[in-house]
């Protein structure tokens, strides 16, 4: 069922899927504004871009020697985390009979140069991916997939946070991000993970995951 | 539209729930994929839905909103216990340095989600808990390892009691705001556990616990 609607998100006619709607409606997060996401698939999907980038970006810098001691264990035990989100994203979009995206062509510049340009990189990865989290979680109609989103979330901010710290960050604003995490729009994150993506009009598939 | 909900339009709920929790499952679901998509068609004018009586719709939103009430001052008391016990410790400068420029943000975020969920129950027309009276163990803030130790124990629950709360929240309002909290929590977890010396990152997915685990682990700190 398709409930067409005016002037209530984008300010024209849009037969927007109703499980988007109610959200959109009732919502005065930054996810109201955009219907980014027709399913759990494409949220999923979404989701799963980010954590390739991730995954990918710790195997290239874990493997640059920049690191040694705990900073090392540390960020072996990151690169994990984000392959075990790789793996069990993918299982999921295949569980709901969908078709996972492939992995983005990735070029990371300059980020392994240093230890700190590897960690300053990496913790902007990293409040991203919270803030991609947060403004997506929204739209997940799954009970399941919420509570999963919602621990993966969680991660992601303890790995900004201990990133934010092995910097020497300020506490507020390096190591925390406020009393309460921020969301993002899927186009804002895409903007700002797009100088990492080799070939960025290939990201994504479809409508899913579009620049 | 199918029968079910049709029903449930009529104002004539045939639906049986073995317990609390699968109604409120089902009213979750029922409110976003059904009821609520019918009523949100009415609110737009579509003439084909939204011509039966809104009124139990109405009740169905009561009904989620006070279970709601009753998250929120779950986490007001969750809440209530960081915010004492840290204010505490940065009272009793049991910390010092780079601890406590770490400690005193994480005072500060306790007590501003004291005051951001208070004013949200109040927003939605409920009446926020009053602060139970807490007690410590002695040595909790005069001990720098007894202190983190608690301090990190009280993080690694307040994440889980969030994450065991994420699916039964009705409102996506309420969801948003509740996991821009629980984020926060997962940086305090993070940082107290490295300061420990314990794992930062104990499992790639965070683990949730239900209300009773929590309450329960938070018992021998309520007076």
């Amino acid at each position: 069922m398709q409930i067409k609607r005016k002037n209530f998100i984008r300010g024209d006619v849009a037969a927007v899927p109703p499980t988007v709607a109610l959200g959109a409606l009732n919502n005065r997060f930054l996810w109201a504004q955009a219907a980014d996401f027709d399913s759990d698939v494409d949220v999923l999907n979404y989701a799963l871009t980010l954590e390739y980038l991730e995954a990918e970006f710790y195997r290239q810098g874990n493997s640059a020697g920049l690191l040694s001691g705990k900073e090392m264990d540390y960020l072996d035990a990151v690169q994990a985390d984000e392959e075990s989100h790789v793996s069990t994203i993918m299982q999921t979009v295949q569980k709901l009979g969908g078709e996972p995206v492939a992995a983005p062509a990735v070029d990371f510049g300059e980020s392994f140069a240093s230890r700190e340009s590897f960690l300053t990189t990496a913790h902007v990865f990293e409040n991203t991916g919270v803030q991609a989290y947060l403004g997506a979680a929204g739209f997940i109609q799954d009970k399941a997939i919420l509570q999963a989103a919602a621990g993966i979330f969680g991660v992601e901010a303890r790995h900004a946070a201990v990133l934010g710290n092995l910097l020497g960050l300020e506490a507020e604003g390096g190591v925390y991000m406020g009393a309460t995490e921020t969301p993002l729009t899927m186009d804002e994150v895409l903007k700002a993970v797009s100088p990492f993506l080799a070939d960025a009009g290939a990201m994504g598939d479809g409508a899913a995951v579009t620049l | 539209m199918t029968s079910n909900q049709d029903q449930i339009f009529d104002g004539k709920p045939v639906l049986q729930f073995d317990n609390e929790h699968d109604r409120r499952s089902f009213l979750r679901t029922a409110l976003i994929v059904g009821v609520g998509a019918g009523f949100v068609g009415y609110a737009a004018g579509d003439p084909t839905s939204g011509t039966r009586s809104s009124a139990f719709a109405g009740n169905l939103a009561q009904a989620s909103v006070q279970g709601d009430l009753d998250i929120l001052n779950y986490a007001l008391t969750l809440e209530y216990l960081e915010a004492d016990f840290y204010t505490q410790g940065v009272d009793g400068g049991v910390v010092s340095g780079r601890e406590l420029d770490l400690v005193t943000p994480i005072r500060d975020h306790e007590q501003a989600h004291v005051a951001a969920i208070t004013a949200t129950i109040k927003d939605l027309g409920g009446t926020p808990v009053k602060s139970p009276k807490f007690a410590y163990p002695n040595g909790t803030f005069t001990n720098r390892g007894t202190f983190l130790a608690t301090a990190s124990t009280f993080e690694e629950l307040g994440v889980t009691a969030y994450n065991g709360q994420v699916t039964l929240i009705d409102s996506v309002d309420i969801l948003a705001a509740a996991a821009s909290i629980a984020g926060v929590e997962s940086r305090h977890a993070a940082i107290l556990a490295d300061l420990t010396g314990g794992d930062p990152f104990p499992s790639p997915i965070e683990a949730s616990a239900s209300m009773g685990a929590v309450l329960k682990a938070a018992k021998p700190f309520i007076a």
